[in-house]
């Protein structure tokens, strides 16, 4: 029981997150393996650069952003292919360089483009979305420790509503991992 | 990683013996071939450009990686470079396999008949024909400059700009600047590929790092000269077939043809040289899930390239453009070959290896079907660019059934030079270690993940 835990409290607040200080990436990537095996989800590791094998460590599933991606290409593909026929072929009929209205070959630019524009806003918004952002603050953010994280310091954090949470035996766990510091970090959100 | 020793070298596989194979397929391929030239010289000359050019583009895309990976100082690919240098340095051997191609010019391209004196000759002849038809003198004002007073059908007008555009591409497309070009181009391939190899395996035992710093500062100038020489080998040998017929994009579509087999032939040979325990633990997921995502990249590249070229043609539809095409997609057999290259050159693969998991789980197998479909669709799309032309050469029109007539000299040919080409490659590998192991990079190389 060597590490010193400090808490950082706000007027009204509750413990939100386990804040754990390492100096180096393995050590880091240790702790995020306990506590995937101990079975925490809601947790979250901050480096100053990615740390190869780092996803395997926490026990990351393989993203699901591709499957939106390509709901969303797929959305845009079959929206241009609408796009082009209704206009095209069936409200405004009209013969342009000798093709007939419907001719497919002239499908496929614009097909290309609304597929990649959508795929694009399938990516960029199912990203913020699933990371649910924007968000404005989060507790982390009140450690002034915590900066370091983009500098020369390696943390992980475990929110304290994942259902594995508990005071004193999560604790415990962070500290057999010999972090630097463990920081409570208080919020005051319902 | 574990400390299993490994000398990274093919003797005891089946890869040792490979080269007797392909030299054997080679030899047989060819005595084939040169039975074919008694029997019908014209096939024959159609046949072995197929053949002749189809693993000319492999040896050429593997140039083009190797160079690729120096320019860009690339450390993910150092274990499997060493199988792409291989690949890349025998062509060389080209030369020797463009022999019969010089030698059968004259049944494969068009310009090599004088068609200023034939469409002249060809035009003087309609002419008497439509004389016998007409009053000569009542017309006079719609004659042609060069036969002022002389009544013109369309067909003669026809036969004369045909012959005065021949005439003005003859300053490119004549007997002696062609072979001029053509050994230009060998020069270049010969000296490029030589150093680039020679500088490789001569780090294997001397480790020294000059010969990187060499590589990497010859690499950017090669790219330029590997790029327009390969252009202009292209349309002088497949382009030119069709002497009326232009596409400025055509070098850039024979790259990208040339990247994606050469991708597929890379992933397909590291993968059976892991499997041999000739690479030993060098080559990992991680590279086959980098070639995959390239193999992907520039199969899109193609496809690309590829519609862009049909498009502008199609979208124009200039007569003298549109003949390429007309030759492929019109109602005929040709165009049924065209939709299989949409199909299976281009969408099939593109939805199996679009995903990261083809590319890294299922033991890769996956990606192997998907390199193996793009390689054999691959001598299919370079059986539509030069087999269409024979077709033309005899006169038979696109929409006829008999217009798509594959022979037993078409195999016996690709055979013949693919067993040479490779018999050169499968050697080299087999005298040297399959990964360059005085790479400093090696070891980057062989534990490197993507992130």
């Amino acid at each position: 029981m060597s590490v010193e835990v400090t808490t950082i409290s706000v007027p009204g607040g509750r413990p939100a997150v386990v804040l754990a200080e390492y100096d180096s990436p393995g050590a880091c990537m240790h702790a995020a393996e306990k506590l995937r095996d101990a079975g925490f989800t809601r947790f979250d590791a901050h480096t100053p650069f990615p740390v190869h094998g780092m996803d395997g460590a926490m026990g990351l599933p393989d993203s699901r952003l591709g499957w939106i991606v390509f709901g969303m290409g797929l959305t845009g593909l079959l929206s241009a292919i609408a796009l082009i026929t209704y206009c095209n072929g069936i409200d405004y009929a009209l013969v342009v360089g000798g093709k007939p209205p419907i001719s497919y070959p002239s499908y496929v630019p614009v097909c290309f483009e609304l597929t990649v524009l959508f795929s694009a806003f399938g990516a960029v918004f199912g990203m913020l979305g699933m990371n649910r952002l924007p968000r404005h603050h989060h507790p982390v953010f009140e450690s002034d420790r915590f900066r370091a994280f983009s500098d020369d310091k390696f943390f992980v954090s475990v929110e304290c509503a994942d259902p594995k949470y508990d005071t004193a035996s999560t604790q415990a766990l962070l500290e057999g991992t010999h972090p630097n510091h463990i920081e409570i970090i208080e919020d005051n959100e319902s | 990683m574990s400390a299993e020793k490994t000398d990274y070298r093919v003797t005891g596989t089946a890869w040792a013996g490979a080269w007797k194979i392909a030299a054997g397929v080679g030899v047989l391929g060819l005595a084939g071939a040169g039975y074919g030239y008694t029997v019908d010289a014209q096939r024959f000359a159609f046949s072995y450009l197929f053949g002749f050019f189809a693993f000319l583009v492999l040896a050429l895309g593997a140039t083009f990686f190797v160079l690729l990976q120096h320019v860009t100082n690339a450390g993910w690919s150092v274990t499997v470079r060493r199988t792409a240098e291989v690949f890349m340095s025998a062509l060389p051997i080209f030369a020797l396999l463009f022999l019969p191609v010089a030698a059968s010019m004259d049944h494969l391209y068009p310009w090599t008949h004088d068609h200023a004196a034939v469409h002249a000759a060809a035009s003087h002849e309609h002419g008497e024909a439509a004389e016998e038809g007409h009053a000569p003198a009542a017309d006079e004002g719609h004659g042609h400059d060069h036969q002022a007073g002389q009544v013109l059908s369309e067909e003669q007008i026809e036969h004369q700009l045909h012959g005065e555009l021949m005439a003005s591409k003859s300053p490119f497309l004549n007997r002696g600047f062609f072979f001029g070009r053509a050994i230009a181009y060998f020069l270049i391939w010969f000296l490029l590929t030589r150093k680039l190899f020679a500088n490789s395996v001569k780090q294997d035992t001397t480790k020294d790092l000059g010969l990187t710093a060499s590589s990497q500062g010859m690499a950017p100038a090669s790219l330029v000269l590997l790029g327009l020489t390969t252009t202009f080998a292209s349309f002088d040998w497949v382009m030119s077939l069709l002497p009326g017929w232009y596409s400025t994009i055509f070098g850039v579509q024979i790259f990208a043809a040339s990247m994606v087999v050469s991708l597929a032939v890379l992933t397909l040979v590291t993968y059976g040289l892991r499997s041999s325990g000739a690479s030993g633990k060098a080559i990992t997921t991680e590279h086959f899930h980098d070639l995959g995502k390239l193999l992907f990249g520039f199969n899109v590249f193609w496809a690309y390239i590829s519609f862009s070229q049909f498009f502008l043609i199609w979208y124009a539809s200039i007569p003298e453009e549109t003949v390429f095409f007309h030759m492929r997609w019109s109602d005929g057999p040709w165009k049924s070959v065209s939709v299989a290259i949409v199909v299976l050159h281009f969408l099939v693969p593109f939805l199996m290896l679009i995903s990261r998991n083809t590319k890294r789980f299922f033991g890769q197998k996956v990606l192997l079907l998907g390199a193996s479909l793009l390689l054999v669709m691959h001598f299919v799309e370079m059986y539509w660019q030069v087999l269409p032309n024979y077709a033309a050469a005899r006169g038979v029109l696109p929409t006829h059934a008999e217009s798509f007539a594959p022979h037993w000299l078409d195999l016996a040919c690709l055979l013949g030079v693919g067993g040479v080409y490779l018999a050169a490659v499968f050697y080299r590998m087999a005298q040297h270690p399959v990964v360059p192991v005085g790479d400093p990079r090696m070891s980057r190389s062989a534990h490197f993940e993507n992130a």
